[in-house]
């Protein structure tokens, strides 16, 4: 009786063809092979520093909240990505040609599905933090107003995610293109309207802090002022005599050019 | 007969404004709804109360603490000359457990809280010079006791009220106090003589300098070293501020106007 269902085993064994043997070899492999890829890239996230960079954005708080973490979801996307395309490899170890007519496309599809995930999850969290750092440098500005500049950065880092992520999976994005690059454009040519003034003195002022040509405790004249330096930074000189300050911006050095007074 | 709920009732018998010192947000709450004013007074406002003195250093010193605290009151005007306020700090440990009465005088105004808030130099400057100091102070220079002087503020009046005794290390490097790097910076440097000169925004501008500025007219007290003394002339003649670490008695002392304005043992930090 037992020798008799142990041939029988045995003989269902064998007439289980090759082809399909190797499909389950590989989706074996696949399994392996992507837990092993969730297990090096959490550590190798970890090591990065990556949960400390993270800390406190609105993403990571928010897959907190589902008791995940942005470091196993980031993992276990590449880990799915593998066990994903091993399957579809031993479906088309096993059955090459139905596996030619449908799966051929959809092999070509994923990577894009995945790099476009990856894409809008970084975008997300690098938006979040993008916020957190504008809104920390700009906690020290008493404005109401001001809360806006970190909100519309973020929005515009999770725009660009977006765009790169559409276009990865082929979706038409041309007009989003056209409507970024109007945008940036927009905040180059504001910024430099604006900002020029600015922009040069900033040009000039690390002219003075790589040379100082003057230092805090010299007299020098600067167009009209002519005073004691007490301060330089990037955008103006502040140079005082007789209890005057005068707060100078750092493009009247070239444009006027200095005295360096040395004796009275 | 006098209990002490009577002698509490003493202390606080119509008090004209209460001062809380670093209270927990449970702690103030129970303040909010009483008539009197509330002025809390702390390291940061995590309270949100309206009227509020930041504390720069946590004073180990009450005297100092609550002197601060009132200056800095008096400074806007919350409250005035002859005021009585209670202050509610905490001596032993971090709980409230003090009752201080104190009857506001012009007579007590020590400068500590214009040391800070009315100096030329950012009131952050001086206090992450202050714990620069107060950290060389505990540790010294390889264990054995160092002296330092630091000049704070008015930069260019100092440099031309002073002249280098060698070279300056930091000539041409843009350091700031409270980067990461400087304290250990200037542990190495105050092996060396001179005084540590700092700009109003707190930029180093040079070591090893040798203040010049006449001491006739300085008064300080007696027993205090030429380290003292020429960090008070410097204040005298400039708008500067001098922090001073004594090398003989460790003690940390601030100067200002050619004034002892603030001694700190380093130790109790």
């Amino acid at each position: 009786m037992v020798l008799q269902s142990r041939v029988d085993l045995e003989g269902l064994l064998w007439s289980v063809p090759d082809r399909l043997w190797l499909a389950l070899g590989v989706f074996l492999l696949a399994v392996v092979l992507g837990l092993l890829v969730v297990r090096v890239n959490a550590g190798l996230l970890r090591r990065a520093g990556l949960p400390e960079t993270i800390e406190g954005t609105a993403f990571e708080r928010t897959v907190r909240g589902i008791g995940t973490s942005t470091v196993a979801i980031l993992s276990q996307l590449s880990g799915w990505f593998i066990v994903i395309l091993g399957v579809i490899v031993a479906i088309a170890v096993a059955e090459p040609s139905y596996a030619e007519q449908f799966w051929s496309q959809t092999t070509g599809f994923l990577p894009s599905l995945f790099v476009a995930v990856l894409i809008l999850i970084v975008g997300i969290v690098v938006g979040d933090k993008v916020e957190l750092l504008f809104s920390e440098r700009l906690r020290s500005v008493k404005l109401p107003q001001i809360g806006i500049v970190p909100t519309v950065a973020k929005y515009s880092v999770f725009y660009v995610a977006f765009v790169l992520a559409m276009d990865q999976i082929g979706v038409a994005t041309f007009a989003l293109v056209v409507l970024l690059a109007l945008y940036a454009l927009a905040l180059v040519v504001f910024g430099a309207v604006a900002g020029k003034q600015m922009l040069s003195s900033a040009a000039a002022g690390l002219y003075l802090f790589l040379n100082e040509p003057y230092g805090i405790g010299d007299t020098v004249k600067i167009g009209a002022q002519r005073g004691v330096v007490q301060e330089i930074d990037v955008f103006v000189t502040h140079i005082e005599a007789d209890g005057e300050e005068y707060v100078v911006p750092n493009d009247r050095v070239f444009e006027g050019g200095i005295v360096i007074i040395h004796e009275e | 007969m006098s209990t002490p709920a009577d002698l509490l009732e003493d202390l606080t018998d119509d008090v004209d404004a209460v001062f809380v010192f670093s209270p927990s947000s449970g702690f103030y709450e129970q303040f909010e709804e009483s008539a009197i004013d509330v002025v809390v007074v702390a390291p940061e406002n995590n309270v949100d109360a309206e009227t509020y003195v930041e504390l720069p250093l946590p004073f180990e010193n009450v005297r100092d603490r609550i002197r601060f605290g009132i200056e800095g009151a008096m400074d806007r005007d919350i409250v005035d000359d002859g005021d009585e306020v209670a202050c509610v700090v905490s001596i032993f440990g971090d709980d409230h457990d003090s009752l201080v009465r104190v009857r506001v005088d012009e007579a007590m105004h020590s400068g500590v809280y214009g040391l800070f808030a009315n100096s030329r130099a950012d009131p952050g400057v001086i206090r992450d010079v202050f714990e620069v100091v107060i950290e060389l102070g505990k540790k010294g220079q390889k264990g054995k006791p160092v002296g330092a002087l630091f000049v704070i503020g008015d930069a260019g009046k100092v440099m031309n009220k002073s002249r280098p005794l060698s070279y300056n290390p930091f000539e041409k490097s843009h350091v700031h106090v409270g980067d990461p790097i400087v304290n250990v910076m200037l542990k190495e440097f105050s092996r060396l003589d001179g005084a540590f000169v700092i700009s109003d925004s707190g930029k180093i501008v040079s070591a090893y300098r040798y203040l010049e500025a006449g001491a006739e007219g300085v008064d300080i007290p007696k027993g205090l070293g030429t380290r003292h003394m020429a960090g008070a002339a410097i204040t005298r003649a400039t708008n500067a501020t001098a922090i001073v670490l004594s090398e003989s008695d460790g003690m940390v002392r601030a100067f200002k106007g050619g004034e002892l304005i603030l001694e700190i043992d380093p130790e109790d930090y």
